[in-house]
């Protein structure tokens, strides 16, 4: 009994098993992903490192389902919360003679209807450039605002309507509760009552400001009420609240016009507030700016408000600092770290940059021409690296601690025509006759340390 | 130390990638074998018309004693026009005509256009604005109408409605130059080639140029169809006075009388017209998409 | 010195606003000695770029000095004469060494002496040129070889960088990342030049790949005795190749020396700071998180364009009033607002605010209690009554010159200026 519970707390959200994914262009077919074994383990950030073309985004975007039409998947699955999402499209490819992108697309198509389902919700992801993620036609606030109207309206429609109906006296009590012992059960207990739990949030939100004066606050809070609402709009806001779905809105064009833009505001409110909650100061101001407005470390924070704003489970950061000057880089270091100890989620940061890696991750994958060759937990890989690619990707990376750089002598292999054997034969100075032959697998050679290498293989635990 | 040892560096590689996109567009290739019927009959009748048997390859020959229109028979394939003219010798006729009009109209107003546009947009500053503006200006004027004012300026000849369209087509390419240059000139390999010491002259042609043909080459493959359209237009309202000019639009101007009665007679021209411009419209495209480094790459 | 810039500015117009300009480069001093290889570091905004290619006229200067190949001797003579305003003595050494004014045939020659390499491998060569006329372009451009002695050299140079011969019949695209960037390279030093610009040669290839490159610079330095100035934003890949090292922010030298007392030992609070930011895989120190963004160069901030950022900035770091009302507006919102209900904050002049319906020593108690949490209210020097409302004047900020430590090492910041120091 114990150790099935054991089991279900460590359950990773994310599981990769021999994932195969082959991208067809006229210039032949690339072998991008060639049998990744990987987990992402619920709360940990798993730092993912490699150099271009070793499958690290094509990996991150394949958890997310973002698969271009050309792509297919030839074995393998990924399991999100035990899902398989990416099936059909396995399917299509095995029970077919040849791979046609136009058709793939059909699979794609369902494959992404039941993905928009989870995606912003339980997995969301932040690319590299934060100019080309943002809307640029759009003001901020309201690309964060879409994101909670399209997964979570119904917390949307309940704010505002715990608004209304919240009585002077009802804020009024709840300043006196908050005063006497902090937001505890009694706390809680009188917003259930009063049906009021929409209001938690915002309460909350201003409560904890460290910035303003207490009296300031009580009198922000005792404002939060006595906000009416004409009655067709608040029906509708009361169905959205229970069933957490929007309506069809094209059957219901004006009062839909009026509902969305209630919510749209009340997503702008929300969107503030958690800005706040990530340090960026004037919150309520930069949620009215276009992203061109912003500089590139604003532009980023909002790009990751806009995945976490929904308390995901799994964010996937792909390069999310290498466009950004060194000193914004830092600051949003900071701030994942603070995220990582806030918001319970887990973290897939993808980049080329050990050093980046080193500060945030805890656990850390190397991948090389399409595979994992070597994870573990930071320290291990670190303090003693197993896999001659870790080695020797150590061994040339300036650091600023001045030390001889080594190049890797050679180059990737061309993916079209991958080696029969181990992938890093060719420029591996401990290469034997087995490495032409056969492919290493991951084999465990330390306390939560894998290694994907035949060097090992008297060492396996 | 090649690129990649298992592949073998072929420097042709790129010229086959080109061509395995163009063939794969299945309406490039059908426009792209009309195109090659219109041109094959350009070329014959202008450098070997001995081989057809025409004894007056360059002009309509028309038959006073039967000039109603008839319809198509064994005798003439595609029936006769006023006033007697065999359709099928005056399109061939015609084709000729129209093909070289249009190469020469096309040609000389993209050199034109391109060099204005290059040096414009690499100097900037006040030689852009001014010449920039003289474009706009003559862009705005809608071509037809300055063609026909020119040609009465000038008088109605082949010549001057040559003029005419060169002077009223080198704009787009001047636009085309100007987008393509604005590209380039940010591109790293400018600045290198100015810290080598090599003059701006030489950047803009040894540089730009080479690096703004290819839109430039889907723009003039396109435009050959616009040009036929305009000068056959241009023909069909009277803008040229020679009677038996072997072109398509005085052609159909010949059958315009005779519309309900003999059909054929302006419809034949008309729709040789029109699949001219259909087919470089569609080899058009197909170029495009070998230019386009997207759509080179997928399948 | 190779080459040496005194006073040098580069203002760029920006378009559509009459008279506003980005003053990307700003009285810069700088120089190379023969054979060195200097880092300038700093991050986007700072000029760094700009004034690379200003020091081989790849960019025209707004205004100041740029000599090649002056002894030192006749530098310190110039740098004299500048100070005494010696006009005589300043025009005879421009004349012999100033690179300004050259054009026609000499600015050819002087092009032979210097090379630049640009970051991107894909953008920098042209694509419908073949490898070797990309790389003869400097050498036939500049007069520096003709004919077959050109083509020998493309092949000495393909020699030199590591590719094999053959590869000057191919294409760019042809080749890869690393193989571009060698290309690159060997067009860089195709003239045997004195000094070559490295704009972030590295940073758009593999880092094992990098390496490579790194080395093969290394190497031609030992070699020929170039000069190199290499322009990064990654303190790793200076601290690997640099002798010295130049630190640049918001178009401005903040500080520069040798590379271990840079990296080790910086002085300047931003370099601090830059230092500090640099991932690490085993990280020693705390880092230090700088708050806000790089500044607008069209109005930079007044005095040390670092201090809106700055941890430990001074009164006088050139704190003006717009800088400090929004700490004033924001306490009287928030923490004290109860105490300040009408109060209302403006700006009379650069130096001046006018603070209404406060009293006057409850504002004095309040700023004296934040001052060390807020540095804008740092710069207030006196709070006096006037007839109806209170008056906040500042302190006159001074501009930090660039000043000599030990070593060779020379920081622009107030807290090292003796007037400072004694205030």
């Amino acid at each position: 009994m114990e150790s099935n519970q054991l089991k279900s707390s460590i359950a990773p959200i994310v599981k990769v098993e021999d994932f195969h994914l082959h991208y067809y262009t006229r210039r032949g077919v690339y072998k991008a992903l060639n049998g990744v074994n990987l987990e992402i383990r619920k709360g940990e950030v798993l730092g993912i490192a490699g150099e271009s073309g070793c499958g690290k985004s094509t990996l991150g975007r394949a958890i997310m389902g973002l698969i271009p039409r050309n792509a297919a998947v030839v074995d393998g699955r990924i399991l999100i919360n035990g899902k398989d999402y990416l099936k059909p499209l396995k399917e299509y490819y095995k029970n077919n003679k040849k791979f046609k992108p136009s058709k793939n697309a059909d699979v794609l198509k369902k494959v992404n209807n039941e993905m928009s389902k989870i995606r912003g919700q339980e997995i969301s992801m932040v690319f590299q450039e934060p100019m080309t993620t943002l809307n640029p036609l759009l003001q901020v606030g309201y690309q964060i605002a879409e994101v909670l109207l399209y997964h979570n309206p119904g917390l949307l429609a309940s704010r505002r309507l715990s608004r209304s109906r919240a009585k002077k006296e009802d804020t009024k009590a709840i300043v006196k509760i908050l005063k006497e012992n902090g937001p505890n059960e009694k706390f809680e207990q009188y917003l259930k009552e009063k049906d009021i739990v929409g209001l938690e949030d915002q309460i909350l939100a201003i409560w904890r400001r460290k910035d303003l004066h207490d009296l300031k606050k009580e009198q922000m809070i005792e404002k939060l009420c006595c906000e009416p609402i004409s009655s067709f709009v608040k029906n509708y806001l009361e169905r959205i609240e229970k069933e957490n779905k929007l309506p069809n809105f094209s059957k219901i064009p004006i009062i839909g016009r009026i509902v969305k833009k209630e919510l749209i505001k009340e997503g702008y409110k929300k969107a503030s507030e958690f800005l706040g909650l990530l340090g960026i100061p004037n919150s309520d101001k930069i949620v009215y700016m276009y992203p061109h407005e912003l500089s590139g470390g604003q532009r980023q924070r909002i790009v990751i408000a806009t995945a976490m704003i929904n308390s995901p489970q799994l964010v996937i950061l792909d390069e999310p600092t290498s466009a950004l000057d060194v000193t914004i880089q830092a600051q949003i270091l900071e701030l994942i770290k603070e995220l990582k100890e806030s918001i319970n989620s887990s973290y897939m940061f993808i980049s080329h940059d050990l050093s980046v890696l080193a500060e945030v991750s805890d656990r850390i994958a190397i991948m090389y021409a399409g595979q994992v060759v070597e994870v573990g937990n930071k320290d291990s890989i670190f303090d003693q690296p197993k896999h001659p690619y870790t080695q020797m990707l150590m061994e040339a990376i300036p650091t600023i601690e001045a030390h001889e750089l080594k190049a890797i002598k050679g180059e990737v292999p061309d993916m079209r025509n991958p080696p029969k054997g181990c992938m890093f034969r060719d420029r591996c100075p401990y290469a034997m006759p087995i490495c032409a032959e056969k492919r290493p697998s991951l084999i465990k050679i330390g306390e939560d340390h894998y290694v994907s290498c035949f060097l090992y293989e008297g060492d396996r635990l | 130390m090649s690129k990649n040892s298992n592949v073998k560096p072929d420097r042709f590689r790129e010229l086959k990638l080109s061509l395995q996109v163009f063939f794969s567009n299945k309406s490039a290739v059908a426009g792209l074998i009309i195109f090659l019927f219109y041109l094959f009959d350009a070329l014959i009748l202008q450098f070997f018309p001995q081989i057809l048997p025409f004894k007056h390859p360059y002009q309509l020959t028309p038959n006073y004693a039967n000039p109603i229109p008839e319809p198509p028979s064994l005798k003439h394939p595609f029936g006769t026009t006023y006033p007697g003219i065999d359709l099928l010798n005056a399109i061939i006729k015609s084709i000729r005509l129209d093909f070289w009009l249009s190469l020469e109209i096309v040609i000389p107003g993209a050199i034109i256009g391109l060099v204005i546009g290059i040096i414009a947009t690499y100097f900037g500053g006040w030689i852009d604005e001014v010449l920039m503006r003289i474009t706009d200006i003559v862009f705005s004027i809608p071509y037809l109408v300055l063609a026909i004012a020119i040609g009465y300026v000038l008088g109605r000849t082949l010549q001057s409605m040559m003029i005419a369209l060169i002077l009223v087509w080198w704009p787009l390419y001047a636009r085309y130059a100007r987008s393509v240059t604005l590209e380039t000139k940010e591109l790293t390999f400018i600045e290198a080639a100015r810290a080598a010491g090599t003059s701006n002259l030489k950047i803009m042609f040894k540089h730009i140029l080479p690096n703004s043909l290819p839109p430039v080459f889907v723009q003039i493959s396109l435009d050959l169809g616009t040009i036929m359209l305009t000068i056959s237009a241009l023909a069909f309202i009277g803008f040229l006075p020679a009677a038996n000019l072997p072109e398509l639009g005085y052609l159909t101007s010949l059958g315009y009388g005779y519309i309900q009665t003999a059909p054929w007679a302006m419809i034949i021209p008309g729709l040789f017209i029109v699949l001219f411009a259909l087919a470089v419209n569609l080899m058009g495209d197909g170029f495009r998409d070998v230019i386009d480094p997207r759509r080179r790459s997928e399948l | 010195m190779i080459i040496a810039a005194r006073n040098l500015s580069k203002f760029f117009d920006v378009k559509g606003v009459k008279n506003a300009k980005i003053r990307a480069v700003e009285d810069v001093n700088i120089e190379i000695k023969e054979g060195e290889i200097v880092g300038l570091v700093g991050e986007s905004g700072s000029g760094k770029s700009t004034l690379g290619r200003l020091l081989i006229r790849l960019i025209e200067p707004t205004s100041g000095e740029i000599l090649y190949n002056i002894p030192d001797k006749e530098l310190d003579e110039f740098d004299i004469a500048l100070k005494n305003k010696d006009e005589s003595a300043i025009k005879k050494i421009l004349d012999k060494y100033s690179i300004t004014k050259l054009h026609g045939n000499e600015l050819k020659k002087f092009r032979r002496n210097v090379g630049i390499v640009f970051q991107d491998p894909y953008s920098s060569l042209n694509p419908r040129l073949k490898i070797e006329d990309i790389i003869a372009e400097p050498i036939i451009e500049t007069g520096y070889l003709k004919g077959n002695e050109a083509k020998e050299r493309v092949y000495e140079l393909l020699d030199e960088v590591q590719l094999p011969r053959e590869f000057s019949f191919r294409y760019p695209h042809e080749l890869s990342g690393g193989q571009r960037q060698r290309v690159a390279l060997a067009r860089g030093i195709a003239t045997n030049p004195k000094l070559v610009i490295l704009d972030e040669p590295t940073s758009a290839l593999d880092v094992s790949i990098q390496a490579e490159i790194l080395e093969l610079l290394k190497d031609l330095r030992e070699k020929y005795n170039i000069s190199m100035l290499l322009i990064t934003h990654n303190i790793s890949v200076v601290s690997y190749m640099a002798d010295r090292v130049f630190v640049m922010y918001a178009g401005k030298i903040m500080e520069k020396g040798t590379k271990n007392d840079i990296i080790k030992n910086p002085e300047h609070p931003y370099t601090q700071a830059l230092i500090s930011a640099v991932p690490q895989i085993k990280r020693t120190k705390m880092r230090i998180v700088l708050k806000g963004d790089p500044p607008n160069l069209i109005n930079p901030p007044k005095g040390c364009r670092f201090h809106p950022r700055c941890p430990v900035a001074l009164p006088t770091c050139g704190w003006t009033a717009d800088e400090v009302k929004p700490t004033l507006d924001y306490l009287i919102d928030t923490k004290y607002f109860t105490e300040f209900t009408n109060a209302n904050i403006e700006i009379k002049n650069d130096l001046e605010l006018i603070a209404n319906n406060v009293d006057i020593n409850k504002l004095k108690e309040i700023i004296n209690i934040e001052k060390e949490n807020y540095k804008p209210l740092l710069s207030i020097k006196d709070i006096v009554q006037e007839n109806g409302y209170v008056a906040l004047k500042l302190y006159q900020y001074e501009t930090p010159e660039l000043i000599e430590l030990e070593n060779g090492r020379e920081v622009e910041c107030l807290l090292f200026s003796q007037k400072s120091k004694n205030s």
